[in-house]
């Protein structure tokens, strides 16, 4: 009450009543502001680049990205916004909610209670969100890579993506849009997309829908050529007999 | 004159008005007839005395039965126990009295002219008393085996019952809580709309938690499965199409209860909510042969990466129980993936609710 700056809360749902519902219940809350509302995942990860919001009102259960991938792609950011989830009823993951000691909302949502969330709303660690999105059966793979641009956050969705390289401090994602950086380690992006990628070397993952042929030159060195790439790819000595017992050759 | 099914607290003893009962009274009847020829051992004439305890047990036997016919409605008043007491007092009265005459019958002039007095008693008292002990073995076997029979039967009765009960009594939690938030959001803005959503939730409510109307008709389901379309709706709003053909259906066609409803709701839980830009559930109805047959078609999913929510086989298996339990092999459910479509059909005998039934 004392500081001036209002709290500005970005409205995450893809329900139009509930939406509608936050919105009128935010109202009443002093010293808040409505900074925006997303009807999806990708739209708001968007909006929070624009809007720069103070704190997320984001429902855990949204068609194509959930609310839970969502708040994963927000570890990417600099300055990420706090997050409340709000939920209807998903059994298990209320009680991970609560043990995670993260804010969550059950809806409807009372007054009172947004209120105090907004006073308490804190950001989440990535193994708490781990732990989440475990508990809510949602699968632990996000379904697009987010890679922080000037221009703001860039959603690569996971079956685009061609191969992943390691560099000391950053990660290559190449997709078939181009290359981008992003923060992940290796060994995270494999334990995570283990099923659809192949590691052929020490730094690099390839995405095997992708993989166009394996080739050989006259040193008896391996490389992997991915569709729509001009440069092939090393294989490792170490990967080359695991990758051809792989690909039966 | 139908069996006493309704009623849990029913009298254990059955109905010795229908044929059924007087036939198993015939033979329990027979039954100690031979076990009692067979005891006294006159190795002369086993047929002769057979033949001669039949006709007087069968006299017992069947009057007995007319009694406890007669006598049903007041002794089913009676706790269990002094019913039985009541049945066993009155078989030993009935056996006393139908000795004394079979005694009285073999000194009547009548028998002794025939020459037929030797097949007859000569002293009633020791005849009477033992007619008397035996009748109440016996009759005491009987009522056991019927309250056995008749504890057993209840069981069954209750457990089909239960499991009818537990089947339909289902409702998505998910559903429930989200309906209340959009109910909650349009008491604000929306009063005349909330109302209606209140009342539409209590109509599906009650479609869901009766627990007498196993069977409805078919406008009736159709009629609730249209309610949760329009709770739905006002949730989901442009990204939920639902086209209805159905007219071919006979309105007045029984069908068991929460047919229909949750094959819209899973239709709408898997293949709409997932779907950011929503989509149409097509339901199509005809009567053919003798079958009624009901499809439900929902997009799916294209990306299997984005379609994170678990199968649906546990509604389609609670729909298969129900459905066997009131047609038996007489109806199907199958369901699958067709291209970008997911499709569940629902086939049973057509059965008109007669036009003078009040359900």
């Amino acid at each position: 009450m004392s500081s001036p700056a209002r709290l500005k809360v970005l409205i995450v749902d893809d329900e139009p009543p509930a939406r509608e519902r936050l919105r009128s219940l935010l109202a009443e809350i002093p010293g808040v502001e409505v900074a925006g509302e997303a009807v999806n995942g990708q739209e708001a990860l968007a909006h929070i680049h624009e809007l720069n919001p103070d704190v997320l009102l984001l429902d855990v259960r949204m068609p194509g990205m959930s609310g839970l991938e969502v708040a994963r792609h927000l570890n990417v950011l600099e300055e990420p916004p706090a997050v409340i989830f709000t939920t209807a009823y998903d059994e298990y993951a209320v009680e991970a909610f609560a043990a995670q000691a993260a804010g969550y909302l059950l809806k409807p949502v009372r007054r009172e209670q947004l209120a105090a969330a907004l006073a308490h709303a804190g950001r989440l660690t990535r193994a708490q969100l781990q732990k989440l999105a475990a508990a809510a059966g949602a699968t632990a793979r996000r379904s697009h890579i987010a890679a922080r641009r000037r221009e703001g956050l860039r959603l690569i969705p996971i079956e685009e993506v061609q191969y992943f390289l390691a560099d000391q401090k950053y990660t290559t994602v190449g997709h078939v849009n181009g290359e981008d950086l992003i923060e992940d380690s290796l060994r995270l992006l494999e334990s995570e997309f283990g099923a659809a990628f192949v590691r052929i070397h020490r730094n690099a993952l390839i995405a095997v829908k992708h993989l166009e042929r394996i080739e050989r030159n006259a040193a008896g060195q391996y490389f992997v050529r991915l569709r729509g790439c001009t440069e092939p790819l090393q294989v490792s000595r170490r990967m080359a007999g695991e990758l051809k017992e792989r690909f039966r050759i | 004159m139908s069996r006493d099914g309704g009623d849990s607290r029913a009298f254990y003893l059955p109905d010795f008005c229908t044929p059924r009962t007087t036939l198993a009274i015939v033979l329990i009847v027979e039954l100690t007839a031979f076990v009692l020829s067979l005891a006294r051992q006159t190795a002369s004439d086993f047929w002769g005395d057979l033949v001669r305890t039949s006709m007087f047990l069968l006299w017992i036997g069947l009057s007995g039965a007319a009694l406890l016919c007669a006598l049903r409605a007041r002794l089913a008043r009676l706790t269990e126990a002094a019913g039985s007491a009541a049945v066993l007092a009155l078989i030993a009265a009935l056996v006393a009295g139908i000795s004394l005459c079979a005694w009285a019958l073999g000194r009547s002039h009548l028998v002794i002219d025939a020459g037929g007095a030797p097949l007859f008693p000569r002293e009633w008292r020791s005849f009477t008393l033992r007619n008397v002990w035996i009748s109440l073995v016996v009759t005491g076997l009987a009522l056991r085996y019927f309250y056995v029979a008749h504890e057993w039967r209840q069981n069954v009765e209750l457990r089909a019952a239960a499991r009818v009960h537990a089947l339909q009594a289902r409702i998505r939690p998910h559903f429930l809580f989200n309906s209340m938030n959009t109910i909650a959001a349009l008491t604000r803005s929306n009063p005349p709309r909330a109302e209606a959503a209140v009342q539409d939730l209590a109509d599906l409510f009650r479609a869901t938690l009766s627990e007498k109307r196993n069977t409805i008709t078919l406008a009736e389901e159709l009629e609730v499965a249209r309610t949760y379309q329009r709770m739905e709706q006002l949730r989901l709003g442009d990204r939920l199409q639902v086209e209805w053909k159905t007219d071919a259906l006979p309105a007045n066609a029984l069908v068991p209860g929460l047919m229909i409803q949750p094959l819209l709701e899973n239709a709408i839980y898997h293949g709409i909510e997932p779907r950011a830009a929503g989509g149409t559930v097509t339901i199509s109805g005809e009567v053919s042969g003798g079958q009624v047959t009901i499809v439900v078609r929902n997009p799916i999913e294209a990306n299997p990466s984005l379609a994170t929510r678990d199968g649906n086989r546990l509604a389609l298996a609670n729909i298969r129980e129900r459905l066997s339990l009131m047609y038996g092999e007489r109806a199907l459910i199958k369901s699958g993936r067709f291209d970008d479509e997911f499709i569940v059909t629902l086939r049973f005998p057509l059965i008109e609710k007669p036009a003078a039934q009040n359900a």
